[in-house]
């Protein structure tokens, strides 16, 4: 097969002259796929979970109005959608807000780790904390290249934070489970398959064309086109290609064998 | 006259060199005749064999988890020793071969059947028709492997090779018995004169093979372009025969092209379905599933008989009415 | 071709779930069930938990004519109305509450391996079906390493055939590992992943099965459709095409009389004169009861077994109900579940195709080439976004805009997983978080101490490890991938109440009865005394079959005697749920 072919005119997603990231409702390599204008193809049952999951208030219930300040500026640096028009924003924090509230849990506690509840609760204020005790400033206020200095510092395992910030945390764990509910929460969004290409809801009609990648006659096919991250991050790193030895799974993975 | 040459097969076949006109002048007369029994019930025997084994492989796809489908392939077996038979005894020809051939003809008609009710009873059922049928059981399937069975109908009614200059005559030309009652079309057959009605079974045929070539390509996304070569080739084919049958010119002109192009379209899609196994992971390390999951071998090889019954029907005798 | 890329159905939406009926796939449809035992009638056989194991006890007894009932903590699952087709509203599919886990190595636990509701862990199983091989029966005589089995391959031999049968199970005619064997429906067609697989082992001179052996209908069987290659399997087959003893055992088991009492927590068994006569549970409003019984089955798999006979403990079992032997919720085993994660330059959409078709054992048993005993085997797995999503954030150690980047190249990964064989410790155990003796203290919404899970890696795991992570990258690269990732995971608990010849060995015998308490029963994948690099589910519900066809055998005497008779029971055809035991492809046994 031909190599893919580059879209030169879509490039690159940030302006080359101030930085400044070029929105779109939809990026991703797929334009025009979109898993919701098949919903008549999926169950009832499992069309009211997605569209109820796109449409119902969430209010928050679980954080204080402060350390969901913290947390939502959190959120939006693990996950970033600055490429994202405002209108077609995945919300992050509303789902984990909702988790905490209904202990809706995955089944199991670290030894050494709090409760979910509590864990966030410690990290909403050693956010802070960290932000206070660096720059002076609330998290929510900083800078993202300062933001993502502070959690780049917590990812390494060794927080730029007051010595008891995080005490009783592992923090590995715990950022494991924060990358983890962002996870949950995006890739559990519409507009996030439409983004990575995933067909999305699957009964009662399945797939016909198994093999080679082919998409369905309802998919579109990958375009493929470059784009760099905005100018003031730190997270657009290729990751080495690293075995992950000491590298253990924290939280329940969605359970593929 | 006409402005066309006549492209009639009499006519044709002198334009056949000499060493090899001879024998393809006898072809077309015991063709034209109705004396070719035996080698028709050598073609059932085979073409049973080969749609055993086809039916075979595809209800171990379908883990024969209804025992009725074993029903094909018992018959097909019968079949093709009633082919057999048939090739050596004319009694045998117009009993066992006959009856097995009814018998496997309704077969088909029952499995067509069970297969609309299959797709019927998957997920969503006729409501995602695209999807049940490309993922479904192959709902032309045993329409098609009612070919063979059809082919010994035809061979139980035809005369045998050597009736053919029975006394110096055909026994067409005899008219005996055949007087006393009115003739129909087992005596059209009896004849060779029923080249419209293989024409609408050639119709029938390809409508169900190019169909199937369509979903099984359309699954595949048509990924090469070849893939629409049997779709583009059905309506020609079958629109050829169809029109075979208001046109004399048209059973002796664009049929045999149509049918020719269809049987080469046969061939060269048997070369690439094999290609395509190989180069499927694993290849010819993992034969018996590739050949299972890969592009079905023997596919093309039935859009290839509708070209074949094509020709048949160039070479007949029209009916007499 | 306009008609069909409309974005509609032909002929209009598809239909509704039906009032009055509960339904068990699109086909399959039962009347709510009915009966219901009186807490003071004292029924034969009272299960606790219905899942693998519990599923085919059920039916089993009650074909035989048994008065039985399941207790199962989870709901009776209606596919149409319960499931859907997403991976987040599947959560309530896994055994979420509360435990606590630890150890060097702690293990993630819920959504990973262990189910509540009827059917259990095989609702959410990817539904692998290999059998163990004969040597895992003996791998303490052949490595010096783990324990033998009081049962041989050959006693278990006529269940694995059985249960391959009523499943059933899709797989080649002809699997050549451990002892060859073939399987009574065909393969399935290979998905993205399934062909990285064969690509690479092919090319590396590896053997590979394509197609299964996988409990997912080739074909349709009765009221059971056709697998539709959606990929949906471990967040529960609506299409019923997977099997589950939600729709292969339970339906039959119902018809004959059983009970499935859902939402009930049995919190304690209850002992009187050394033998069982019942057992506490919380019903679905939270009241506590007790159900008489004349002899209780627990089948709550490697977690909740151990816990509850650990939270039965009461005169006479001090430690622990059954746990004379001291094993009570030792040896807990897990298999390693790595996932290697290869990306392709060309797309691969991995989310298509049961994540389980294809799989090699080539490097199952103990090679004294390598450094370690025992072995494992490479499988499919083909995680859908969120799952994947966590993968690469620790395979590749990401977060922000880069975990973004490579969630867009999604399409162009494909997935193995590695399953190695953890040998049995006795340092890997499930306790109560009861607070005592230094560990921890937590309580359910029901007010008993949950479970604490103690798990460390080996010196031989590590090796094994290494070696078939090492190994699955190459087979990986062999089909081309040009960057190739993993990380490290588990897969599956068994073990934690296992068998054994001698009573102190072990907390039952061949068939499951405890050795304590001649009327209580275990039989699920705790009973397992190693693991092999196999997918337990087959084996557990061969194991749950083989006990049936015991139980039956001994008739009352189970009720009344105390003698333990153990001589193997015939194995019987004629239990198998309706139209199950002729159909399918003949095949080499």
């Amino acid at each position: 097969m031909a190599p893919q072919k580059v879209q030169t005119k879509r490039l690159p997603v940030t302006d080359p002259l101030d930085g400044a990231p070029i929105q779109l409702d939809q990026p991703g390599y797929y334009e025009g796929f979109s898993t919701l204008s098949q919903q008549a193809y999926w169950d009832d049952a499992t069309r009211k979970v997605v569209l109820q999951r796109m449409t119902a208030a969430h209010p928050i219930l679980f954080f204080t109005p402060a350390e969901a300040a913290t947390m939502a500026a959190v959120l939006d640096r693990i996950l970033p959608q600055e490429d994202r028009t405002a209108a077609r924003r995945i919300a992050l924090l509303p789902p984990l807000d909702d988790r905490l509230f209904h202990n809706r849990i995955e089944g199991y506690r670290y030894e050494d780790m709090p409760s979910d509840q509590d864990a966030y609760r410690q990290a909403a204020k050693a956010f802070e904390q960290m932000a206070q005790t660096a720059c002076g400033r609330s998290f929510h206020e900083l800078e993202t290249m300062e933001q993502e200095t502070l959690l780049q510092s917590l990812h390494a395992e060794k927080p730029t934070a007051p010595e008891d910030a995080w005490k009783g945390i592992n923090i590995k764990r715990f950022w494991a489970l924060l990358v983890s509910d962002c996870c949950s929460a995006y890739y559990a969004h519409p507009w996030a398959w439409d983004e990575i290409g995933f067909g999305g809801p699957a009964y009662p009609r399945g797939y016909m064309r198994l093999e080679e990648g082919q998409p369905e006659p309802w998919e579109v096919d990958e375009q493929r086109y470059q784009w760099a991250a905005p100018a003031d991050t730190l997270t657009d790193t290729p990751a080495s290609e690293q075995t992950g030895e000491k590298v253990q799974s924290q939280a329940g993975q969605g359970g593929t064998h | 006259m006409s402005p066309f040459p006549d492209a009639s097969p009499k006519a044709i076949v002198q334009l056949i060199p000499p060493p090899f006109r001879s024998p393809a002048e006898i072809v077309v007369d015991h063709i034209q005749h109705g004396t070719f029994q035996r080698s028709m019930a050598l073609l059932v025997c085979s073409t049973s064999l080969i749609s055993g084994m086809e039916v075979g492989y595809e209800h171990y796809r379908g883990s024969f988890s209804n025992p009725i489908m074993y029903t094909p392939i018992l018959l097909s077996g019968v079949l093709a020793a009633a082919g057999g038979a048939g090739f050596f005894s004319r009694r045998a020809a117009q009993t066992v071969m006959r009856w097995a051939s009814f018998v496997t003809l309704a077969d088909g008609l029952i499995g067509f059947g069970f297969h609309i009710r299959g797709i019927a009873r998957k997920p969503g059922g006729w409501r995602l028709p695209v999807f049940n049928l490309v993922m479904g059981p192959p709902v032309f399937a045993p329409l098609l492997f009612g070919t063979s069975a059809y082919l010994g109908v035809i061979a139980s009614y035809l005369q045998r090779e050597e009736d053919h200059g029975w006394k110096g005559k055909t026994i067409d030309a005899v008219k005996t018995a055949t007087t006393l009652r009115k003739p129909d079309w087992r005596e059209d057959i009896r004849v060779g004169r029923f080249q419209k009605h293989l024409c609408v079974v050639t119709a029938i045929g390809t409508v169900c093979s190019g169909g199937e070539a369509w979903y099984s390509h359309y699954k595949d996304n048509f990924k090469y372009r070849v893939q629409w070569s049997p779709v583009l080739l059905t309506p020609i084919l079958a629109g050829a025969a169809l029109w075979s049958l208001r046109s004399k010119r048209a059973a002796n002109t664009v049929l045999p092209v149509a049918s020719a192009l269809a049987m080469l379209n046969g061939v060269v899609g048997t070369g690439y379905h094999i290609r395509g196994i190989l180069r499927r992971p694993g290849g010819r390390k993992k034969p018996l599933y590739n050949t299972l999951y890969g592009p079905p071998i023997f596919a093309p090889m039935l859009f290839a008989a509708c070209g074949m019954l094509g020709m048949m029907a160039y070479l007949m005798r029209r009916e007499r009415s | 071709m306009s008609l069909f890329d409309r974005n509609k159905p032909l002929f209009g939406s598809f239909g509704k779930p039906k009032d009055g009926l509960h339904h068990l796939g699109p086909l399959q449809q039962i009347k709510p069930p009915q009966r219901v035992f009186r807490d003071d009638e004292e029924i034969d056989y009272l299960i606790v938990g219905v899942g693998s194991a519990g599923g085919v006890l059920l039916q089993r007894l009650a074909r035989a004519g048994f008065k039985v009932a399941g207790f199962e903590a989870g709901p009776f699952w209606d596919t149409e109305r319960d499931w859907v087709s997403d991976e987040t509203g599947s959560h309530n599919l896994y055994w979420n509450d509360l435990r606590i886990t630890g150890g060097t190595d702690p293990l993630a636990l819920g959504n990973n391996n262990s189910g509540k509701g009827v059917g259990g862990g095989s609702v959410h199983w990817a539904a692998f079906t290999p059998r163990f091989h004969p040597s895992d029966f003996e791998v303490y005589t052949q490595d010096g390493v783990g324990a033998d089995w009081p049962i041989t391959y050959e006693e278990i031999e006529p269940y694995y055939q059985l249960l391959e049968q009523e499943l059933p199970v899709a797989g080649p005619a002809w699997y050549p590992w451990g002892k060859p064997h073939g399987h009574p429906y065909g393969p399935h067609p290979m998905g993205g992943v399934g062909d990285t697989l064969i690509d690479g082992c092919t090319k590396l001179g590896i053997g590979v099965s394509a197609g299964g052996p996988v409990a997912i209908l080739s074909a349709s069987r009765g009221d059971r459709p056709h697998c539709i290659y959606r990929g949906f399997c471990i967040q529960a087959c609506k299409v019923g095409a997977k099997a589950s003893t939600l729709v292969t055992h339970v339906p039959d088991a119902l018809e004959h009389g059983a009970e499935v009492r859902d939402n009930s927590m049995v919190s304690r068994i209850s002992v009187k004169d050394g033998r069982v006569d019942g057992v506490h549970y919380f019903d679905r409003d939270g009241n506590e009861r007790f159900q008489r019984a004349k002899a209780v089955i627990v089948s709550g798999y490697a977690i909740e077994t151990p816990r509850l006979l650990l939270n039965s403990a009461c005169a006479g079992h001090e430690n622990g109900l059954a746990n004379s032997s001291g094993t009570l919720g030792k040896y807990l085993m897990a298999q390693a579940g790595n996932v290697i994660l290869g990306r392709f330059d060309q797309p691969v959409r991995m989310y298509k195709a049961p994540p389980a078709h294809a799989l090699t054992e080539e490097f199952y048993e103990t090679d004294p080439k390598r450094d370690f005993a025992r072995g494992f085997a490479v499988q499919t797995v083909g995680p859908l976004p969120i799952a994947f999503a966590k993968q690469m954030s620790v395979a590749k150690n990401q977060w922000g805009w880069g975990l973004r980047r490579t969630m867009m190249d999604y399409n162009h990964w494909s997935a193995l997983g590695l399953l190695g064989e953890i040998l049995p410790w006795k340092d890997n155990t499930v306790e109560l978080a009861d607070g005592k003796g230094g560990r921890p203290e937590a309580r359910d919404r029901y007010g008993l101490p949950v479970a604490k899970v103690t798990f460390n890696l080996h010196d031989n795991d590590t090796k094994l490890i290494e070696f078939g992570k090492n190994k699955t990258m190459e087979i990986m690269r062999a089909a081309g991938a040009t960057e190739v990732v993993q990380e490290a995971r588990y897969a599956h608990l068994v073990g934690g109440a296992r068998m054994s010849k001698r009573p102190e060995d072990g907390v039952c015998d061949k068939f499951g009865r405890t050795w304590d308490v001649p009327n209580l029963f275990v039989m699920d994948g705790s009973v397992m005394p190693t693991q092999g690099s196999a997918n337990p589910g087959l084996t557990i519900q061969a194991l749950a079959a083989r006990t049936a066809d015991y139980l039956i055998s001994q008739g009352s005497a189970v009720f009344t005697a105390n003698g333990r008779d153990l001589t193997s029971p015939p194995c019987r055809h004629s239990l198998s749920p309706p139209g199950t035991f002729t159909k399918g492809i003949p095949h080499l046994r």
